[in-house]
C-alpha cells in the first residue's frame, strides 16, 4: 500500500489519463526512471573517480584483514 | 539487481594491481545495478589507504566512492540488531564479526554481497566475487 498526498495523486492520475494507462503503471514508470537516473549518476561519478586508480600492491581483502585492530 | 559491496571491492577498484581490479571497476560503473555498502567500509578502506598503502591521500577518493554509494543504494548503519546477527554468523562460520557484519547486512536487506575475500566470505557461500556478482 502506497500513500500519496491528494495533490500528487491528482497529478499522477492526470498523467495516466494523458498517456492512456493506469495509475499503477505511471507510478511504476516514475519509480523506474528515478532509480535509473540515480544509478546512472553513481556510475558516471565512479567513472571519473576511478580514473585516479593507482598501483597499490593488490590483495585488497588480505589488506583489509591485516589492518583491522588486533586482539 | 541490488548488490552490497564490502571494503575490498572499493579498494580493488582503486588499485590497478589488484587481481579483481577490472571486475570491481566495471561493477562500480555499471548503470544496471543498484549498489550499497556498510558504514564499516569507510573505516576499513581508509585504514588500508593509510596503514597498508602508506597513501593517506587515497582516503579522499575512497570516501567519495562511499558517498556515491550512499546516493545510490545507501550506506547501511551497523545497528545493534545487525551486529547481533553478525555475531551469530561469525560464530556459525568461524569468521570475524567484521566480515560477518557485511553478510548480515546483505541478508537483512535481501541483497547479494560482493567481496574479494575468497577465503572467508566467498568460500562460505556468503558472497560472490566481483566478476561473478551479476551471474544468475
Amino acid at each position: 500500500m502506497v500513500s500519496l498526498p491528494d495533490e500528487l495523486l491528482a497529478e499522477v492520475d492526470a498523467e495516466a489519463r494523458r498517456t492512456g494507462t493506469t495509475r499503477s503503471a505511471v507510478m511504476r514508470r516514475f519509480a523506474d526512471e528515478a532509480l535509473r537516473r540515480r544509478r546512472e549518476g553513481r556510475a558516471t561519478a565512479m567513472g571519473a573517480l576511478l580514473r585516479s586508480s593507482a598501483p597499490r600492491g593488490g590483495r585488497a581483502a588480505e589488506q583489509v584483514k591485516a589492518t583491522r585492530p588486533g586482539p | 539487481m541490488s548488490l552490497l559491496l564490502d571494503a575490498s571491492v572499493i579498494l580493488a577498484a582503486l588499485d590497478s594491481d589488484d587481481a579483481h581490479h577490472e571486475a570491481a571497476r566495471a561493477l562500480l560503473e555499471d548503470e544496471g545495478v543498484t549498489l550499497s555498502t556498510l558504514d564499516l567500509a569507510r573505516y576499513e578502506a581508509c585504514n588500508v589507504a593509510v596503514r597498508a598503502w602508506g597513501a593517506p591521500e587515497a582516503a579522499a577518493p575512497i570516501l567519495e566512492a562511499v558517498e556515491r554509494l550512499a546516493g545510490d543504494g545507501g550506506v547501511i548503519a551497523s545497528t545493534q540488531p545487525l551486529l547481533a546477527a553478525a555475531t551469530e554468523l561469525a560464530e556459525r562460520h568461524g569468521i570475524s564479526v567484521y566480515d560477518a557484519a557485511y553478510a548480515a547486512a546483505a541478508e537483512a536487506r535481501g541483497l547479494r554481497l560482493v567481496s574479494c575475500d575468497e577465503r572467508d566470505l566467498v568460500a562460505n557461500g556468503l558472497a560472490r566475487l566481483p566478476a561473478d556478482a551479476r551471474a544468475a
